[in-house]
Formats: C-alpha cells, structure tokens, sequence
C-alpha cells in the first residue's frame, strides 16, 4: 500500500526502515522519505511501527 | 517514447464525519477524475461503522501510480471531505474473479480486506481450487487485486446476501486464518463490511 502519497512510499518500504531500527516516525522519515512532506501519514507510519515492535515480541510459531 | 495506458484501481478506506459528504463531492469533481483516467468509482459505506466509507476508483492512465497518487487531486479531495490523517492506498490490479450467480440483483454486503500472502500463485490456485467452497457459503462474488507495489500483497471482495450470512462466513475459522488475519495490521485497515451505496460510470 502507498502510505507517504508526496513521495510515493509504501508500508513495504516503512518496514524496511522499521527493521532497519527505526522506532519512530521521524527516525522513518529520515530513513525513507515517508512523512517528511506534509505528514500526514505519519499515523500509518506510527501504525506500523508498532506492528512490527508487536510482532518481535510475538513468540515464534510453533513447526 | 510516450508510456503505454495501463488499468489499475485506487481504494482507500477512511472514517469521515459525516459520510453522505462523500458521494457529491466525487460527483462534482467528475471531471478531475476524467482527467485522472478514472472510468468507474465505487463508494460503499460500512454497514458496521456509521462513519467508515470504502472508495475505490477504477482508471485506465499512462502515469505511474506514485504521480497520480500525488496529484492536488487527491489531497483536495480528502480536504474536502473532512480527512486530515491521509490512509494508506491500494494499488492494484484486478487479477482473479468469480461470480456464483448470474443476475446480481439488488447489492449485496460487502466484506474487503487486504492481506500479505507468502506465495501469490499457490494462493491463487487454491483459492480456485476450493472455489465450490465459496459458493456454498453463499458467497455472490470473489474479486481478487494485486498490489502493483507489492507482489505478496493482495486485497480481496467478497459479496455475500445478507448479513446472517456474513456472519457465518466471518465466524468461520478457516476463513478467518486465510482471509482475515491481517485486517488492521500496521498499514492494513481493519476489515471493511458494507454495502455498495453509489457507482459512477465515467465516459472517456
């Protein structure tokens, strides 16, 4: 999905940045771009930050 | 060397105030969408959120997406309609349909959703392969987009009779683990059911 429209990132490319270690929007926002125009996204962006934080968390499944 | 025009929908889910405000504000600008490409929209308001609409515009363009998507088109319209928390867009594809029954009738319920799959053309086949399985949970229509940004990212339509249907088919487990297990996931809206409330045939 598009998420920062300015720049055409996507919650594909957040992740990344996420993964990369950033924890906050503007930590995002430096890696990639996303919402360092108008931020407007930056709620998706925050959104998917903490998807990611709750998915380290989350214990490995079960083979 | 001029770009060949290629078909793709935009969707977006969000919450307004008031959502009968989205419905003549598309109208009026009929024209922008015109010059957009856009050749269908579809408005469905959620039958579960009394502010939650679904809006997906159907275009035939030579833009790449991330030009359209940045047009002042866009961000005037969610100006105009009272969203100040811009929501992620899907862009896709339309790569799979079926339709179980042939008229229509009056519309159905709709539940939307977009998900990560690991391996798009297993998933593909299976959903084909199992396709008898729709029909006898009363499913009317399977409508299947994949993300231009994303190969693994897909959103799917599902349009059933009737809310008892819906129901069940929510309910079910089986279901729930392929279909549903990634509505309201980081950038992924939770899972929308509603109604188709208004489409707009566009002539080129």
């Amino acid at each position: 999905m598009y998420v920062c429209l300015c720049l055409g990132v996507t919650n594909e490319t957040i992740g990344r940045a996420v993964a990369a270690g950033a924890t906050t929007s503007k930590q995002v926002a430096d890696a990639c771009g996303a919402g360092s125009e108008c931020g407007r996204c930056r709620r998706t962006v925050r959104a998917i930050i903490a998807a990611t934080e709750s998915d380290k968390r989350r214990p490995p499944r079960q083979p | 060397m001029i770009p060949e025009t290629h078909s793709l929908v935009l969707t977006t889910d969000y919450r307004v105030p008031d959502p009968s405000r989205v419905w003549p504000l598309l109208q009026r600008r009929r024209d922008g969408l015109a010059a957009l490409g856009a050749h269908h929209v579809f408005v469905y308001t959620s039958t579960t959120d009394p502010e939650r609409v679904l809006v997906t515009i159907a275009l035939e363009t030579r833009e790449p997406v991330a030009e359209l998507l940045r047009s002042r088109a866009f961000f005037d319209w969610f100006d105009a309609v009272g969203v100040e928390d811009l929501p992620a867009v899907f862009a896709g594809e339309l790569i799979e349909r079926f339709d179980f029954v042939g008229e229509l009738g009056a519309p159905g319920i709709v539940v939307v959703g977009i998900i990560c799959v690991d391996d798009p053309a297993a998933f593909r086949a299976h959903v084909s392969e199992t396709r008898d399985a729709f029909s006898e949970a009363g499913i009317r229509r399977v409508r299947i987009f994949e993300a231009f940004d994303d190969p693994n990212e897909i959103m799917f339509l599902h349009e059933l009779s009737d809310p008892a249907t819906v129901e069940r088919w929510l309910r079910r487990p089986d279901v729930a683990a392929e279909w549903f297990s990634d509505a309201g996931v980081g950038a992924y809206p939770p899972l929308f059911v509603g109604r188709l409330a208004h489409m707009m045939r566009i002539e080129s």
